[in-house]
């Protein structure tokens, strides 16, 4: 038994900015190794209308983790009464994994939402909490490779929702296909000021 | 202690819960992930009225580029910023304590912070982790005792130079200061000589790349000059890109959900929000 | 603290149902020296005197108004030890919510905080609780606020207030002076006519503190030459 821990549940995770909205996209598999467990597997977590997280990597510690941040956020809107701006989720993600430094999480987070005035944000981390914030795209998973390489070209700046939903789908697609765990299609959610629009992918399905 | 039945945000300190468990998998021989690194060019020099830091804006996992604009060069007090090198998430967390440290000092005593504080609490809090905290540290400032410059490594032992460099690009930028460091530089030298030794570093070690950050700090002022030198614009970029037509995606199901506009009573929004 | 057998909470209740201990604590800061907050439409204004126990004492080295965070600064009536202690715990407790989200501490949120600790000493063994009241000037992205916090734990929003010896006076005098669209200017004037009803002998910039926070969101405390120009303005 030997493999790298992100390797045995596979996950592709990739979130882009466009003109006022973003959108945050995941394969579906959720895998033991080479064997194919579960085909429609959620990876991307809503924290509140406007924010989202992926999380990839081990599945039962994104699980876990995902528990706790909503226990987190949840709190907070208790006590601030307002939700959390993405800036200040992320930081408290980042704090969280930073915590266990000697003993992390075994998951990657991408972070997607609206802050305010609807500006897009969005940003990823290591599995103990170093922020990386980008203007454009960030990826996470097994995938991650392929996805920085399909992102690198095809991402343009300012797409405008419909195009920009098309731009993440057509990336995801080509990276998790050259991914032997990730894949059996997508969820991609695309958020503007307005509407979140939920879409389930068709994809290869080996 | 007994776990409390509700889980309450950290007080802060590390939380080791779950290092047996990560053992077991390493014992079974499950390969841990790497960690964000800064492979990093980050360097210093002291000249005629202060201070010049100055690093490169690459961050790296293993091999792969994660990130190509990253800022290396922290805040740790008005007159005071620190480079980091080595894994990205102890760099942010150890300069973020000591900053913050730092403030609270200021408020107690109502001075200014000197460099050698932030160095005493750098190195104290790196060496009672005995090198685990992996961060590798130029320090530099200007306080009531004049410019200081400082190295520290991640087992907390610490230098004060005139001139210093860390990280893996530190030979290729070392080779510039030694050839080309003097005593009583000027601002536009000492810049220029920083730009230098990092852009050395930049084409001559992997680890590090992209741009070029620098910090000038004096007695009383502080300039970040974020992205002082852009050195490898892309070339590969296409005019118009890839254009994707609508509908080209095959798509299984959409489901659309409509927010409403941003209410003013967030009272009410939040209470919808937990009722999910 | 708290671990010895005699360690019981001293603030017990009463048969009639009161906490005596808390009372005397409100009595301690209404024997305090006088400070008043105003809440003005584009800042907040907090003031306080400060009457030494004798001319030998070097005044430049008491400092009675305190800055928390950047945007927050607050003022105690009663017990001077005591309100120190709460200036470091709240200092530390903002620092700790920067840590976390690296964001600035709302304003409600600290005064929460610092409400939860004077609270904890009400009910914790080998304590007693703090001889001090707060008032607490921020401005955040809900605008200018104005807090008092009693020994209880209990904790207002005012447009302005007043504490300490001559409390009921000097809230008569700004219940009478206070206007919703006061600017930060006239609410210092007011703050300094409040103090100057009260107080005994001839005001200078020496024997009273100002606070003040504006638009631009950094709560500063008045230099002696600053608050003297405001109180040539007022004659």
């Amino acid at each position: 038994m030997s493999f790298r821990i992100f390797e045995y549940n596979g996950s592709a995770i990739v979130a882009m900015v466009g003109k006022n909205c973003f959108a945050i996209a995941s394969d579906r598999r959720l895998g033991v190794q080479l064997q194919t467990i579960g085909t429609d597997f959620q990876k991307i977590f809503k924290i509140h209308d406007k924010l989202y997280v992926g999380l990839a990597g081990l599945a039962t510690d994104a699980q876990t983790l995902h528990q706790r941040l909503v226990f987190r956020h949840k709190l907070y809107q208790l006590r601030e009464e307002r939700d959390m701006k993405p800036e200040t989720f992320a930081s408290l993600v980042s704090a969280i994994l930073y915590e266990k430094r000697f003993g992390p999480y075994f998951t990657q987070p991408v972070i997607a939402g609206l802050g305010e005035d609807d500006q897009p944000f969005i940003c990823t981390m290591d599995s103990i909490g170093a922020k990386e914030l980008a203007k454009d795209f960030v990826v996470a998973g097994t995938a991650s490779e392929s996805l920085y390489g399909a992102c690198e070209s095809m991402y343009k700046p300012d797409m405008e929702p419909e195009e920009l939903f098309e731009t993440i789908s057509q990336a995801l697609q080509a990276s998790v296909d050259r991914d032997c765990l990730s894949g059996w299609g997508g969820h991609v959610l695309l958020v503007t000021p307005t509407e979140v629009r939920e879409s389930t992918l068709k994809g290869r399905m080996d | 202690m007994a776990q409390s039945a509700i889980e309450v945000p950290p007080k802060g300190g590390f939380n080791f819960d779950l290092c047996v468990r990560n053992d077991m998998l390493t014992k079974k021989g499950v390969q841990l992930p790497s960690y964000r690194k800064t492979g990093t060019t980050i360097v210093g020099l002291v000249y005629k009225d202060g201070v010049v830091l100055g690093a490169d804006t690459r961050a790296t996992e293993g091999p792969i580029v994660c990130d190509k604009n990253c800022e290396k060069i922290h805040y740790m007090a008005p007159n005071i910023y620190c480079c980091g090198a080595g894994t990205a998430a102890d760099t942010e967390a150890v300069t973020d304590m000591v900053s913050s440290q730092l403030n609270l000092h200021r408020y107690a005593t109502g001075r200014q912070s000197r460099v050698v504080t932030a160095l005493t609490l750098l190195k104290t809090h790196l060496f009672s982790y005995q090198g685990h905290v992996s961060a590798a540290l130029v320090l530099g400032g200007v306080d009531v005792t004049g410019p200081h410059l400082h190295t520290i490594y991640p087992h907390g032992s610490t230098d004060s130079l005139p001139y210093a460099t860390m990280g893996s690009g530190s030979l290729a930028a070392m080779a510039m200061f030694e050839s080309q460091y003097r005593e009583g530089m000027t601002r536009e030298e000492g810049i220029h000589l920083v730009s230098e030794a990092i852009r050395s570093g930049i084409f001559n070690d992997l680890g590090s790349g992209s741009n070029v950050d620098v910090c000038v700090i004096t007695k009383d002022k502080t300039e970040y000059l974020r992205n002082h030198m852009l050195p490898n614009p892309r070339t590969y970029v296409s005019t118009r890109g890839f254009s994707f037509a609508k509908g080209q995606t095959e798509v299984l199901s959409t489901k659309i959900k409509q927010l409403r506009e941003r209410v003013v009573e967030v009272a009410v929004e939040g209470a919808d929000a937990m009722e999910e | 603290m708290g671990d010895s057998q005699y360690s019981f909470s001293l603030t017990t209740f009463s048969p009639s149902g009161k906490l005596v201990q808390i009372e005397y604590a409100l009595m301690a800061v209404g024997s305090g020296q006088t400070s008043l907050g105003i809440k003005a439409a584009n800042g907040v204004v907090i003031a306080t005197e400060k009457k030494l126990p004798s001319i030998l004492v070097d005044e430049t080295s008491v400092q009675k108004i305190q800055s928390l965070t950047s945007n927050i600064g607050v003022v105690y009536s009663g017990m001077g030890p005591d309100s120190r202690v709460l200036v470091r715990k709240s200092r530390k407790q903002a620092q700790q919510y920067y840590r976390l989200y690296k964001e600035a501490i709302p304003v409600t949120q600290l005064v929460r905080e610092t409400a939860a600790v004077m609270q904890e000493f009400t009910q914790s063994g080998g304590v007693r609780p703090f001889g001090v009241s707060l008032l607490v000037a921020g401005f955040d992205d809900n605008g200018p606020q104005l807090y008092q916090v009693d020994p209880s734990g209990s904790y207002f929003s005012w447009k302005a207030s007043a504490m300490g010896k001559n409390v009921s006076n000097a809230k008569t005098f700004l219940e009478k002076r206070y206007t919703e669209d006061m600017e930060l200017d006239d609410a210092v004037h007011t703050a300094i006519l409040t103090l100057k009803e009260g107080f005994e002998g001839q005001i200078s910039g020496k024997n009273i503190e100002i606070g003040i926070i504006g638009n631009d969101r950094t709560f500063k405390v008045l230099t002696p030459a600053e608050i003297e120009d405001f109180l040539a303005e007022v004659e």
